[in-house]
């Protein structure tokens, strides 16, 4: 009997094992290491709108480094921070690292070489160097600029008889177009998608601006956040208000952001939404369906008189130095080289990404496009940049929460409160 | 009875042990030898897979769950990350759908086996049923949720239907209440067309003079079902019943992954969506290696209670 208990635990033991067969394996010709080779790790590089920027980063790094050999290794991006994570177990891996600011490069920052002193030059012709800083140092260099800027239809405007060239200044105004815009069209105020939790981010970091003061806006980046001030809270109440009175399109805890509730906005279900810059979502992907005039930008409507409505944003994605690569300036130039300013228009013009170097001529790309390009010079890291993964995961199911009424404002402040404290 | 054929092996290998035990000239004995080890040599391969490329990781996965993350990297924190787990809303969640998809197996049974049912007492289409009920069988999760995805929009076509019926439309995906039944339906409609196979395959081995008694005795169709069919078909439903579990365990990652994203509000987590979000996206390894001890445990206690009741069925055979 003992026996055949032991057989049968061994057994299970070995169907278990089996059961977790067939997992993701890495891949064999992607570490680097060697010094006349560089291997490259994004999420970028097989996209074909991203073919001609890499091949530009590749001509101008040729230029300076005739005998290295540059691998692009495309990874899939949803499997990119968990293949990630197992080369930074092990220590080895690829030589530069393409990332997204915030939170994903700060919590891995450990693993990378520092680059202020390779990228000295840069400092001037790039903007978003925040989204990659920890404790003062720089350790990566933006590619993209990402941020949050409210895209409206002007169309729905003019078919409503508003003047799709001057919309609301506050948020009542805004939300008395709305209304009018419903009425006569039947297209919702907002598309939302908040199915993962991405449309409170984008709610948090758009209006943050026009509710909270100047001061309080940059404690909150500086990291002193104060959940119990009462601007902190309207936010919240407003996003909960925005649920109740029905100003976003149906089913928002269903609707996946990307891009169920873009295709929403690109098909005139509503009149608004807050949008990304660069990479999906943004002025050029809305352009290909409403045409580049009919998308307009406009700055936050304001809530608090004493706020100043700016654009917010960060670096988007950026490039990174591995700790464990050999030669490190080497690596380095390879990453000045991806964010030299030939190979970011080219990003700019094929991918439709605000390029982090301010000096690309925008002139062409339509209003929405301008608004943007001319909001940067003023604009503000977003709030939600600035706080932990955690914090923001659950940010995203306290939000849904609001929106099927399960929960408070003041106790979703007071679970955040101890995320960002802890987190 | 793999245990029987295991201890006849045990018998034969001692009788030749004693065999070479008593005094055989040295050819004999070096022979003796050779088969003595041969069963070790032919077993090595297996062994050393699954010990090396099994069991060692297991080990070390479970060694790494006692290991701190970010700055308590490689530090050894005890039992932290388990009390983490313990006290993670979202886990518990996890575990709560867990034991929810244990309650549900039942009609994750019980629907294939009506759909037999009915095949085998060929209903008229019989045959394009046969082939429609497996055809989601093939489909890969991803596609399958995809699919599901449209259909369960808020305003999708199966919420237009209730409309025109005059019911309110459900937000299937967004709503915590109806979000992981959802999810489960959609498992099963995926994924019952293998069970449909097996119990097909069991009715063949069904006595047709059996039913044929009935049938003379007067017995109506679910006194049929219950006292002829689900006797005869004992072992072949507690077979389904296993195999369906370790599905339902398993290999729901790729629909939760694409229908709900574990959300609404969490409702949805899983423990495996669980450790793929912590290590990937939170980037705890060493939380997510507890995470995965834990959902190994608990596949150990139910495998074990299934092998159980397997082993039971066939004593009474």
């Amino acid at each position: 009997m003992k026996q055949r208990t032991l057989w049968s635990a061994a057994l299970v033991v070995g169907l278990t094992l089996t059961a977790g067969c067939g997992s993701a394996s890495g891949p064999g010709s992607s570490s680097g290491g060697s010094s006349d080779k560089l291997v490259v790790w994004d999420w970028k590089s097989g996209d074909p709108k991203a073919a001609g920027y890499v091949q530009k980063a590749k001509a101008d790094f040729a230029k300076k480094h005739p005998g290295v050999n540059v691998e692009f290794v495309a990874q899939p991006f949803d499997q990119y921070y968990t293949l990630l994570g197992a080369a930074i177990q092990s220590g080895k891996g690829p030589d530069v690292i393409l990332f997204n600011g915030g939170g994903q490069i700060r919590d891995r920052s450990d693993a990378l070489a520092p680059l202020d002193s390779y990228v000295a030059e840069d400092k001037q012709r790039l903007a978003g160097w925040d989204a990659f800083t920890k404790a003062g140092k720089v350790y990566a260099e933006p590619v993209t600029l990402q941020g949050h800027p409210i895209y409206y239809n002007k169309d729905l405007y003019a078919k409503a008889g508003l003047n799709p060239d001057a919309p609301a200044k506050t948020l009542d105004e805004f939300i008395r177009d709305c209304g009018v815009i419903t009425q006569k069209t039947g297209a919702k105020c907002f598309a939302l998608g908040n199915k993962e939790g991405i449309g409170i981010q984008f709610w948090l970091s758009a209006l943050g601006s026009a509710v909270l003061t100047p001061q309080e806006y940059d404690d909150w980046i500086a990291g002193k956040r104060n959940w119990s001030s009462p601007d902190v809270k309207k936010i919240f109440e407003l996003w909960k208000q925005a649920g109740d009175s029905g100003l976003n399109t149906d089913g928002a805890n269903s609707t996946a952001m990307f891009n169920d509730a873009f295709s929403a906005f690109n098909s005139g279900k509503a009149a608004n939404v807050i949008g990304l810059m660069s990479d999906v979502g943004h002025w050029k992907d809305f352009a290909e369906f409403l045409t580049p005039e009919k998308v307009g930008v406009m700055p936050a409507p304001q809530v608090n008189p004493a706020a100043k409505p700016s654009l917010p944003y960060d670096g988007g994605i950026g490039y990174a130095v591995a700790k464990w690569t050999k030669d490190p300036k080497l690596a380095a130039d390879l990453v000045r080289s991806l964010t030299s300013t030939d190979a970011l228009k080219a990003f700019y013009l094929d991918g439709g990404a605000i390029a982090s170097d301010t000096t690309i001529d925008t002139s062409e790309g339509g209003p929405a496009v301008k608004t943007i390009v001319s909001e940067v010079k003023t604009g503000k890291p977003a709030l939600h940049v600035a706080l932990g993964s955690k914090t923001i995961d659950l940010m995203g199911r306290l939000s849904q929460q609001l929106l099927s009424g399960s929960i408070t404002v003041d106790e979703v402040l007071q679970q955040l409160a101890a995320s960002d404290k802890t987190g | 009875m793999a245990a029987q054929s295991l201890s006849a092996v045990d018998v034969a290998v001692a009788a030749s042990t004693a065999e070479a035990a008593g005094g055989t000239p040295p050819r004999r004995r070096r022979g003796a030898r050779a088969e003595r080890l041969a069963p070790l040599v032919l077993l090595a391969p297996a062994v050393l897979i699954i010990a090396g490329l099994r069991l060692w990781p297991l080990v070390l996965g479970i060694n790494f769950s006692f290991t701190g993350d970010g700055d308590r990297n490689g530090m050894m924190v005890g039992f932290d990350n388990y009390l983490t787990l313990l006290n993670d809303p979202l886990f518990r969640t996890a575990l709560r759908n867990v034991g929810l998809l244990v309650l549900l197996l039942p009609v994750a049974v019980a629907i294939p086996g009506l759909l037999a049912t009915f095949i085998y007492l060929k209903v008229p289409g019989h045959r394009l049923y046969r082939g429609v009920y497996f055809f989601p069988a093939v489909l890969s999760p991803v596609i399958v949720g995809a699919i599901f995805n449209l259909l369960l929009a808020f305003d999708g076509p199966l919420n237009a239907l209730l409309g025109g019926l005059g019911i309110g439309p459900v937000d299937w995906l967004g709503d915590p209440d109806v979000a992981i039944f959802a999810v489960v339906g959609v498992h099963v409609w995926a994924t019952f067309g293998m069970a449909l196979v097996v119990f097909l395959a069991g009715f063949a081995t069904l006595d047709s003079s059996l039913l044929d008694a009935a049938e003379v005795d007067g017995a109506s169709l679910p006194q049929t079902v219950w006292h002829v069919i689900i006797p005869s078909l004992s072992r072949t439903i507690q077979f389904v019943f296993v195999t369906t579990m370790i599905g339902m365990l398993t290999s729901m990652f790729g629909l939760v992954y694409v229908m709900t994203s574990g959300g609404p509000e969490g409702s949805t987590y899983l423990p495996e969506y669980y450790v793929w979000i912590q290590q990937g996206q939170m980037n705890q390894p060493a939380l997510a290696s507890a995470a995965s001890t834990a959902l190994f445990l608990i596949m150990l206690v139910v495998g074990l209670a299934q092998i159980g009741i397997l082993r039971r069925a066939g004593k009474e055979d």
